[in-house]
C-alpha cells in the first residue's frame, strides 16, 4: 500500500482525464448516433447506404486499429499540410485526447445508431397518430409524444454504450493519453510494484462503471414510474 | 502509387501470417470462456446465495473493467509475486500469448454467462412445467428442455459476443503477441505508412467478421428450422 503513497495525485488527475474523455465522447457519440439513425430512417437511398456502411465498418474493426489509424493518420495529414507553410516542421500531431475521443465516439456511435433507430421504430405509431388527431403539430407530437417514449426504450442499451465508452478510454493510453493506465505504467517503472498499480486502475474503472450503472438504473426507474402505478 | 500498392501487397502477406495467431486466440479463449460461462450460469441459477453471489461479483468485476486493464494486471502485475513464479501456471503466465488467452477467456466467460442467462430466463415456463408434469427430473429438464431452447435464443447475442472477442484479440498486440495487429504495428513502426497498413488490416478484420456473422446465421437457421415448419417463432 505504501507503494502508492506518492502517486495518489497522479491517479486523481488521470481519473479527471478519463472523466473528460467520457463527457466529450458522450456528446460526440450521441451526435454520430443521431446522424446515423436519421440517415437510416430517411427515404434517401444514398444516406441509407452510407449509414449502413458506417455501422458495418465500425462493428467489424477492432477499436485499437481505429484509434491508431486516426491518430497516426491525422498526424501524417497535419504534418504534410504544415510542411507546405513551414518546411522546417518535422512532426505535428493531433493531441491524443482529441484523436482518441473522436475515435471511440465514432465506434460507439455506430452502435448507438442502431439503438436510436430501434427506439424510433419502437414507438407505437398509434400514439403519434392520436397526437396528430388531437391537433398537435408535427413538432409538438415529436416533442411531447415521440421523445418521451423513445428515451425510455433507448435507455438500457444506451447505458451499455456509455460503459463501452468508459472502458474504451483505457485504449487511448496506447497513443499516449495521460490517463490512469498510462500513470500505472510510469508508476510501475518507478516502484517496481506493478500489481498494486494496475489493480488500482481496475478499481478506478470499476468505480466509473458502477456510477454509470447506478445512474442509468435511477433514470430507468424514473422513466418507467408510470408503469408501476398502473399495475 | 505503385510503391504503396507493393507495400500493401507485401504487408498483407506478412500480416496474414498473424491470422493463425488471431484465430488461435479467438477460438481457444472463446472455448474456455464458454466452459467458464456455463459454470457461472449454473452458479447463478442454482438458487443458492453462496454460489450465486460469488458468480455475480465475478461478472460485475470483469464486465466493469476494460479488457486492456485485465490483460495488463495479468501480464505485468502477477509476476510480481514469488508464489506465482513458482507455481505450475508460470509457463503459461510467463508469455504474452498465455496471458492474453487467460485474460480473454476470463473476460468472455463473464459476458457469455450473462448472455446465456438471458436465454435461460427467456424460456417459456410452461414448457418446463409440462416437462415436470411428464415426470422428468430436474437434470433431465435442464438437459432436454432448457438447454436446446436457451441455446437457440441466446445464439444471436452470442454471435455479437464472438465478434467482439475477435476485436479484443487485437489487444494482445500490446503485450508482444504477434497477431495480425501486432505484425501490422511493427510494419507501421518500420515504414510509417499507417494509412496503407491499418486500412488493409481493418479490411481483413471486416472480412473475418462477415464470415463469422454468416456462419452464426447458418447455425441459427439450422437450430430454428422446426419453428419455420410449424410457423411459430
Amino acid at each position: 500500500m505504501e507503494a502508492i503513497a506518492g502517486w495518489w495525485d497522479d491517479y486523481f488527475w488521470a481519473s479527471i482525464v478519463v472523466f473528460k474523455v467520457f463527457i466529450a465522447s458522450l456528446l460526440f457519440m450521441v451526435l454520430f448516433g443521431l446522424i446515423g439513425a436519421m440517415a437510416k430512417l430517411s427515404n434517401n437511398r444514398i444516406a441509407q447506404k452510407l449509414a449502413s456502411a458506417y455501422t458495418i465498418v465500425f462493428r467489424g474493426t477492432p477499436e485499437i486499429l481505429v484509434i491508431l489509424l486516426l491518430y497516426f493518420g491525422s498526424a501524417i495529414a497535419l504534418t504534410s499540410i504544415a510542411q507546405v507553410f513551414n518546411p522546417d516542421i518535422k512532426f505535428l500531431d493531433v493531441p491524443p485526447f482529441w484523436a482518441g475521443t473522436f475515435a471511440i465516439s465514432v465506434i460507439v456511435g455506430s452502435y448507438a445508431t442502431e439503438t436510436f433507430r430501434g427506439a424510433f421504430l419502437g414507438v407505437d405509431p398509434g400514439h403519434v397518430e392520436a397526437a396528430r388527431a388531437l391537433g398537435l403539430s408535427d413538432f409538438q407530437s415529436f416533442i411531447h409524444v415521440r421523445i418521451p417514449e423513445m428515451w425510455r426504450i433507448a435507455l438500457p442499451p444506451f447505458g451499455n454504450h456509455m460503459l463501452s465508452l468508459v472502458k474504451d478510454t483505457a485504449l487511448i493510453s496506447i497513443i499516449g493519453l495521460n490517463e490512469t493506465l498510462f500513470v500505472a505504467k510510469q508508476a510501475t517503472s518507478f516502484t517496481g510494484k506493478p500489481f498494486v498499480m494496475y489493480i488500482l486502475v481496475g478499481c478506478i474503472y470499476l468505480a466509473f462503471s458502477t456510477v454509470i450503472t447506478l445512474t442509468v438504473m435511477g433514470f430507468e426507474k424514473f422513466g418507467n414510474r408510470h408503469l408501476k402505478e398502473a399495475l | 502509387m505503385t510503391e504503396s500498392v507493393a507495400l500493401i501487397f507485401d504487408s498483407v502477406l506478412k500480416m496474414l501470417v498473424g491470422l493463425g495467431m488471431t484465430l488461435q486466440l479467438l477460438i481457444i479463449s472463446s472455448g474456455l470462456g464458454l466452459i467458464l460461462a456455463v459454470i457461472l450460469l449454473l452458479m447463478r441459477i442454482s438458487g443458492k446465495w453462496y454460489l450465486n453471489l460469488p458468480a455475480q461479483i465475478y461478472i460485475y468485476i470483469f464486465r466493469g473493467t476494460p479488457i486492456l486493464v485485465q490483460i495488463f494486471i495479468i501480464y505485468y502485475g502477477l509476476p510480481q509475486f514469488e508464489f506465482i513464479r513458482d507455481s505450475i501456471f508460470w509457463p503459461i503466465l510467463r508469455e504474452g500469448y498465455g496471458c492474453a488467452i487467460v485474460a480473454l477467456f476470463l473476460n468472455s466467460g463473464a459476458y457469455t454467462s450473462e448472455i446465456l442467462r438471458g436465454g435461460v430466463l427467456a424460456v417459456d415456463q410452461g414448457l418446463l412445467e409440462a416437462a415436470s408434469a411428464l415426470g422428468m427430473s430436474k437434470p433431465q429438464r435442464f438437459l432436454y428442455i432448457l438447454t436446446p431452447i436457451a441455446t437457440r435464443i441466446s445464439l444471436p447475442a452470442y454471435s455479437n459476443e464472438f465478434i467482439s472477442m475477435l476485436k479484443s484479440t487485437s489487444l494482445a498486440s500490446t503485450i508482444t503477441v504477434a497477431d495480425m495487429t501486432g505484425i501490422g504495428r511493427t510494419i507501421v513502426a518500420q515504414t510509417f505508412a499507417p494509412y496503407e497498413i491499418f486500412l488493409s488490416l481493418a479490411i481483413i478484420y471486416m472480412i473475418l467478421t462477415f464470415f463469422i456473422q454468416r456462419s452464426f446465421g447458418w447455425i441459427e437457421n439450422r437450430l430454428s428450422r422446426y419453428t419455420k415448419k410449424l410457423g411459430i417463432s
